[in-house]
C-alpha cells in the first residue's frame, strides 16, 4: 500500500534532508521572531515580581516600624498632656489659694483700717464734743458769772491776773 | 491515501517526495504564522495572544525541565517548543486539509510518513549523542554503554536503536492509522445518502479522536525525546 515506506523499495533521503533543514530553519526563525522576546519578557516579569515581593516586604516592615513609632509617640504625647493638665491643675489650686489668702488679708486689712478710722473719728468726735462742752460750759459760766460778778470781784480778778503776770516775769 | 505512487523527483541524486515537501512547508508556515501572530505587542502585562504563547512556552519548558535539569535545558527550551509546535501542527494538518490529486496525496499530515517521523527521531538521537559527548566528554559518553557491566554493550546499543525506532514509529503509526481510517470512512460515504449521514457522524467522531491522539503524540514525542537526552547527559551509576 505504501511503497515509499522505509521497508519498501525506496528511501527518500531527500525528504530526510528537507525535514531536517526545514526544522532547523523553523527553529531559527522562531528563535528570532518569538523565542528571544518572549523569554526576555517572561524573565523580566519574574524579576519584576520578585522585586515587587521584596519591596512589598520592605514597605510592610517600614509600615510596622512607623506604626510602632507613632504608637510610642502617641503614648508620649498622652503622658505629656496628662503632665500639663496636672501642672495646670496644681497651678490653679495654688493660685486659688493665693487669691483667697490675698482676699482674706485685704479684707482683714480693710477691716482693721476701718476700725482705726472709726476709732479716730470717735476720738475726734469725743474731743470735739469735749471742746464744745468746755466752751459751752464756759459760755454758760460766763453768762452766769457776768450776771453775778460785781465790780469788786472784777477788780479782784484783774488784780490776781496782774499779779500772776508779775510772777511770771 | 489511496495508495498511489507518490509524485517524486530527483535532484542531485536524491529522491524528493513532493507531497511531503508541500505538507512540511505548510506545517512550518502555520507554526511560524501562529507564533508570529501571537508574539506581536509583547508587554509586561500579557494580552490574549501573548498569554497563549506564554502558556505554550511554559508547557514545553515544563516538559523539558522536568526531565533535563540544569543549564542545558535553557537552549533545549527552544528545541522542545519548536518540536512540539511542529509535530502538533503536522499531526493536525491532515485532519483539516487533505488534498489528493488522482490518487497522489499532495497535502496531508507530514507525520503520517515514516520518513518524516524517523528523521525527527534521528535528529533527537543525534542531539542526545551530541549533548552527551559535550557534557561528559567522549570517554564518559561511551563508557555509559559499558554500564552496569561490559556485557551490557550489545543491550545498550540495541536499546539505542530501538529508542530511535520506537520514537519515530509510534508517532508515524498513530497519525497514519488516524488518516487511514478517515480515508476508509470517506470511501464508505460513497455508498448512498443514509450511509453518507452515518459516515459523516463517524468521521466527526474519529476526527475528534484523531485531534486528541495528535496532541497526545506531540506531547509524548517531546517528553520521550527529553528523557532520552537526559539519560545521555548524566553518568550512569
Amino acid at each position: 500500500m505504501f511503497s515509499y515506506s522505509i521497508v519498501g523499495a525506496q528511501l527518500y533521503v531527500g525528504d530526510m534532508l528537507f525535514v531536517m533543514l526545514s526544522f532547523l530553519v523553523l527553529m531559527w526563525l522562531i528563535k528570532i521572531i518569538a523565542w528571544k522576546p518572549i523569554t526576555k519578557m517572561m524573565q523580566n516579569r519574574s524579576d519584576k515580581i520578585a522585586s515587587d515581593i521584596d519591596s512589598a516586604k520592605e514597605s510592610r516592615t517600614k509600615a510596622a516600624e512607623l506604626a510602632a513609632t507613632r504608637q510610642a509617640e502617641l503614648q508620649k504625647t498622652r503622658e505629656d498632656a496628662n503632665g500639663i493638665i496636672n501642672t495646670a491643675k496644681q497651678n490653679g489650686q495654688q493660685q486659688r489659694e493665693k487669691i483667697v489668702e490675698d482676699a482674706r488679708n485685704e479684707a482683714s486689712n480693710l477691716k482693721s483700717s476701718a476700725e482705726k478710722d472709726i476709732e479716730q473719728q470717735r476720738q475726734e468726735a469725743l474731743a470735739n464734743s469735749r471742746k464744745d462742752v468746755a466752751s459751752l460750759s464756759i459760755e454758760i459760766a460766763t453768762k452766769i458769772i457776768s450776771k453775778e460778778l460785781n465790780a469788786d470781784d472784777q477788780k479782784g480778778l484783774v488784780d490776781s491776773y496782774i499779779e500772776g503776770l508779775g510772777k511770771q516775769k | 491515501m489511496s495508495g498511489g505512487t507518490p509524485s517524486t523527483f530527483e535532484f542531485l541524486g536524491l529522491t524528493f517526495n513532493v507531497g511531503n515537501m508541500i505538507s512540511i512547508l505548510i506545517a512550518c508556515a502555520v507554526v511560524l504564522g501562529l507564533v508570529y501572530a501571537l508574539s506581536r505587542h509583547l508587554t509586561m502585562k500579557p494580552g490574549k495572544g501573548q498569554n497563549v504563547l506564554e502558556y505554550a512556552v511554559d508547557f514545553t519548558n515544563g516538559i523539558v525541565n522536568s526531565s533535563i535539569p540544569g543549564a542545558t535545558s535553557k537552549f533545549l527550551g527552544l528545541w522542545g517548543f519548536t518540536l512540539f509546535m511542529f509535530i502538533i501542527v503536522a499531526n493536525l494538518e491532515g485532519l483539516f486539509l487533505h488534498i489528493d490529486v488522482s490518487g497522489v496525496a499532495y497535502v496531508k499530515s507530514p507525520t503520517s510518513d515514516p520518513v518524516v517521523t524517523m528523521t525527527l527521531s534521528l535528529m533527537t538521537m543525534t542531539l542526545a549523542q551530541f549533548l552527551g559527548i559535550r557534557k561528559l566528554g567522549y570517554k564518559g559518553h561511551f563508557e555509559n554503554y559499558l554500564k552496569p557491566f561490559v556485557f551490557f554493550l550489545p543491550i545498550n546499543l540495541f536499546e539505542e536503536f530501538t529508542n530511535f525506532l520506537t520514537l519515530g514509529l509510534r508517532l508515524f503509526g498513530n497519525i497514519l492509522s488516524g488518516e487511514m481510517l478517515l480515508g476508509i470512512i470517506v470511501g464508505m460515504a460513497h455508498g448512498g445518502p443514509v450511509i453518507w449521514i452515518g459516515a459523516f457522524i463517524l468521521e466527526l467522531v474519529w476526527t475528534g479522536f484523531s485531534v486528541f491522539i495528535g496532541c497526545i503524540q506531540a506531547y509524548v514525542f517531546v517528553t520521550l525525546s527529553s528523557v532520552y537526552i537526559s539519560r545521555k547527559i548524566e553518568l550512569e551509576d
